[in-house]
């Protein structure tokens, strides 16, 4: 295989694990964030400082999602203090603010990024196979997380909080969970993205990237894992095999967005479901 | 630092302004929100519209003030057809529906907007406004400061009067702050729903004129910070509160021009709106004017 | 007797409205008590703060003789505490029996810690397929709850606060939306669940199965207790009669 397909394979598995965790946070759980790019971005310096002073790749990736996680469970915070909607204007706030902390930070490499971040030694193949067993297991977790009890009290949060604590479910310490697990694995995806690239900006991980993320969460299908997995494929590879494409890139997102929620509210998840259900009946 | 007062006037009269414009943006939005609880979020690419349109009629007629009102009556038209062919259909599902829906409207707009008129946007062909300068108790300011000043005090004094003073408007206040009220007052909720589109369209396509007039060009992207920008407005000023909009909204610009000088070297622009946007809401979970719910 | 649960000067207000003004009472182990007032009496509002949903201005609610007053609601209800809401709130995206089994999982879900290491429901379930043969639900387990009709959401309020294992429970308007038959069969269960030892009381505007099935009343109007003790007393007392007729007389006069 080309180097060129070695890093599909690898973007492709980073989303996967982007846009899953998210869908922890978002589907199951119901708190809404725009902000994830966010902590993929803390995830990916937090590795890249680990890198660049000399720590082998275990530690630079643990660092990567410990980092993030912590700093999710700091925004979680504002899930538990703020209303719905507010909580959603929260989040875009923590995307703009992570992307102008970092620019203006030199011990970050402001503007500039960190380059020069040592390689995992593993080659783009090894890389690529790296962040699919990731990316495997990151979906493994979330089919688990459905069906175990957390997953089934966060439905009942994410359906309605209140209600939930009148069956005893302490609703914040769910969410704030949420966040800290849903982060951890993007801070995790972060210090994969550092090993691949071995080159890291602030811009890459802006405002554009949480609502592509979001976007492939509702595209797929809100609380669905094999929906969301799809529509992050479909969505990542459309644009590399039809080159024509990314000139209109934003534009077809957009309109996929508009035409998704206004026609097809659950999503390629949802199409599937009731496609099943009609067949089933014929 | 600079210690020269008329500095600091003048960063103060900025500050305003780019406040002004933040209000005559961030009305629209509360208007939307305390209606529909919906996050208009496209509410952005209606005032990209609306400076899109002010400079290709201005180039076309030669005329700035002729582009400027197309502008406004081609975004009051604008604002309510995005309500009822978006909007309308999804209000029966939760709200981020709706708000996803309008980002991804943002997003197609504004890439549209890139596609036909090019990355970088559009210039006036005559637009001596910005180079006029003037001196007003010491401090420099050019035409474009002065009309967004004016401008922005004329209309939403209007507003205010309107909806202080005329049954119609008291009525609407009323329905936007608790929808359920509208039958009470005899009024009919789908009428208001459409002037509140036609109205934050139409305050939205000034500011963006304005705002196009004032860097004398417009790019595709020229809404994208300042949509989010707003919303962090709105919930500043506690959601659905016309009041609470007007001081965040004049809070924030302050804010930025004063930040931008004393914290610049830490943080970005946009990351101190955020960056207030967080604390305020922090310490003020309900906004900065909003009641205990 | 012991006291399961007990009020304590509870006030609070809401802007210009004083809901509830020092409000007394306490319930005893294994009592049925129905707590009736007009509408805008503070049932709910009472309920609510019982729950640890509104915190009172002043006042304290204590559950088996511990002070709960700063507790949240989830600990409450831990501590042998359940309510049913007023206007029903299912979890939608669930089954009768799911929404049933979550409630029934409760020890398992109180710490999000321990949850995530559990994953089997099948002795939740059949707990919860049991509770809700109790209430009349059998058969509906695998109804999505968005198809259900009020009655029967009414009844899987009832189920899910049964499901939590509680030792007093509080119904908040349970028989409203049910049919004169169903009705008398819903407050049969809960009498027959009080002679088992659940400590409950009733709030209800349904005098007739209130007056059947509680042994003690408690008159909420304006925010203050009017009136408490057996009911044939507390319905002859002048008081309450007025507080019911004057409202008739509203009701007629609108
Ligand atoms: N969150 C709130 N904010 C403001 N006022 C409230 C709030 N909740 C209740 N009230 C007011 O408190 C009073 C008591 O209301 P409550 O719902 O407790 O009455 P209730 O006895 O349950 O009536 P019903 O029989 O109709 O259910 C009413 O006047 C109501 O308007
Ligand atoms: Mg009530």
């Amino acid at each position: 295989m080309s180097l060129y397909t070695y890093s599909l394979l690898s973007i492709v598995g980073i989303n996967i694990m982007l846009a899953v965790s998210l869908n922890m946070i978002t589907g199951f759980c119901g708190q809404f964030s725009l902000g994830h790019g966010a902590f993929y971005g803390a995830g990916a310096y937090a590795a890249a400082l680990c890198a660049v002073a000399g720590y082998p790749v275990p530690v630079a990736l643990i660092a990567g999602a410990v980092v993030a996680g912590i700093l999710g469970f700091v925004v979680g915070f504002a899930s538990v203090r703020l209303r719905e909607d507010f909580l959603a204007v929260t989040t875009i706030g923590v995307s703009f603010l992570f992307v102008g902390f970092v620019r203006k930070q030199h011990w970050l490499g402001a503007e500039m990024g960190i380059s020069k971040i040592p390689g995992s030694g593993l080659g783009a193949e090894g890389n690529a196979v790296m962040i699919l067993l990731f990316a495997a297991a990151t979906i493994a977790f979330s089919l688990y997380l459905n069906r175990s009890w957390l997953g089934f009290a966060f439905r009942a949060v994410g359906d309605d909080e209140q209600a939930a604590r009148t069956v005893a479910i302490p609703a914040s310490s769910y969410k704030l969970l949420a966040f800290a697990l849903g982060t951890a694995i993007a801070g995790l995806a972060g210090g994969l993205y550092t090993y691949f690239t071995q080159f890291i900006v602030p811009d890459s991980f802006g405002f554009i990237l949480s609502v592509t993320l979001m976007a492939m969460v509702v595209i797929g299908g809100t609380g669905s894992t094999w929906g969301v997995v799809a529509a992050t494929i479909i969505l990542t590879l459309l644009p590399e095999v039809f080159r024509f494409i990314n000139d209109y890139r934003l534009l077809i997102f957009g309109g996929l967005l508009v035409l998704v929620t206004r026609f097809a509210p659950g999503g390629l998840a949802g199409i599937v479901n009731s496609l099943t259900r009609r067949l089933r009946r014929a | 630092m600079d210690p020269d007062p008329v500095y600091y006037v003048d960063l103060t009269l900025n500050g305003l302004i780019f406040g002004a414009m933040y209000a005559l943006m961030a009305i629209g939005l509360t208007l939307v929100y305390g209606l529909l609880r919906i996050l208009h979020i496209a509410h952005a690419a209606v005032y990209a519209f609306g400076a899109f349109i002010t400079v290709i009629v201005a180039n076309a007629t030669g005329s700035i003030a002729l582009g400027i009102v197309v502008a406004i009556v081609a975004s009051a038209l604008l604002g309510p057809a995005i309500y009822r062919l978006l909007y309308e259909p999804l209000l029966k599902h939760p709200p981020y529906v709706a708000m996803i829906a309008s980002m991804g409207l943002l997003i197609f707009m504004e890439d549209g907007f890139r596609i036909l008129f090019g990355e970088q946007g559009l210039t006036f062909t005559r637009n001596p406004y910005p180079t006029e300068i003037h001196q007003l108790f010491g401090v420099t300011i050019n035409t474009v400061q002065i009309a967004m000043i004016v401008l922005s005090v004329v209309c939403l004094t209007a507003l205010a009067l309107f909806t202080t003073r005329t049954r119609v408007g008291v009525a609407w206040r009323a329905t936007v702050s608790n929808p359920t009220i509208a039958t009470s007052f005899g009024v009919d909720a789908i009428k208001v729903r459409y002037l509140n589109f036609m109205i934050g369209s139409a305050l939205a396509a000034l500011a963006g004129a304005l705002i196009a007039l004032l860097n004398n060009f417009v790019e595709p992207s020229m809404g994208f910070v300042v949509s989010y920008k707003a919303l962090a407005i709105i919930v500043l000023g506690g959601l659905g509160s016309m009041r609470g909009t007007l001081i965040a909204s004049l809070a924030l610009g302050l804010v930025e021009s004063f930040g931008t000088i004393l914290v610049g070297s830490y943080l970005d622009r946009d990351a101190l709106a955020f960056l207030f946007l967080i604390i305020v809401l922090m310490v003020r979970p309900q906004g900065l004017t909003g009641a205990r719910a | 007797m012991t006291n399961v649960l007990q009020v304590e000067s509870v006030s609070i207000r809401f802007g210009g409205v004083q809901a509830l003004t020092d409000v007394n009472f306490s319930v005893g182990k294994g009592e049925i008590v129905g707590l009736i007032g007009p509408n805008g009496a503070g049932k709910t509002t009472l309920l609510r703060i019982i729950a640890g949903v509104l915190a009172p201005d002043t006042g304290r609610v204590m559950l088996d003789g511990q002070n709960v007053t700063r507790l949240p609601t989830a600990a409450r209800i831990a501590k042998g505490l359940a309510i049913t809401h007023q206007i029903v709130r299912p979890f939608r995206s669930m089954t009768v029996l799911e929404n049933t089994a979550l409630a029934a999982g409760h020890k398992i879900t109180a710490n999000p810690l321990t949850a995530i290491f559990h994953w089997r429901r099948a002795a939740e379930n059949s707990r919860a397929a049991a509770i809700l043969a109790k209430v009349g639900l059998g058969g509906m387990e695998d109804r999505a709850v968005s198809a259900l009709p009020l009655g029967h959401l009414k009844r899987l309020e009832v189920a899910r606060a049964l499901a939590v294992d509680p030792s007093v429970i509080i119904l908040d308007e349970p028989l409203a939306g049910l049919n004169h038959r169903e009705a008398e069969q819903q407050a049969d269960t809960l009498a027959a669940l009080n002679a088992e030892g659940l400590t409950t009381v009733l709030i209800e505007h349904n005098l007739r199965e209130v007056m059947r099935v509680c042994k003690r009343l408690l008159v909420l109007d304006g925010g203050r207790i009017i009136a408490d003790g057996a009911p044939a007393e507390v319905m002859a007392d002048k008081a309450v009669r007025e507080a019911y007729i004057g409202k008739a007389d509203d009701h007629a006069a609108a």
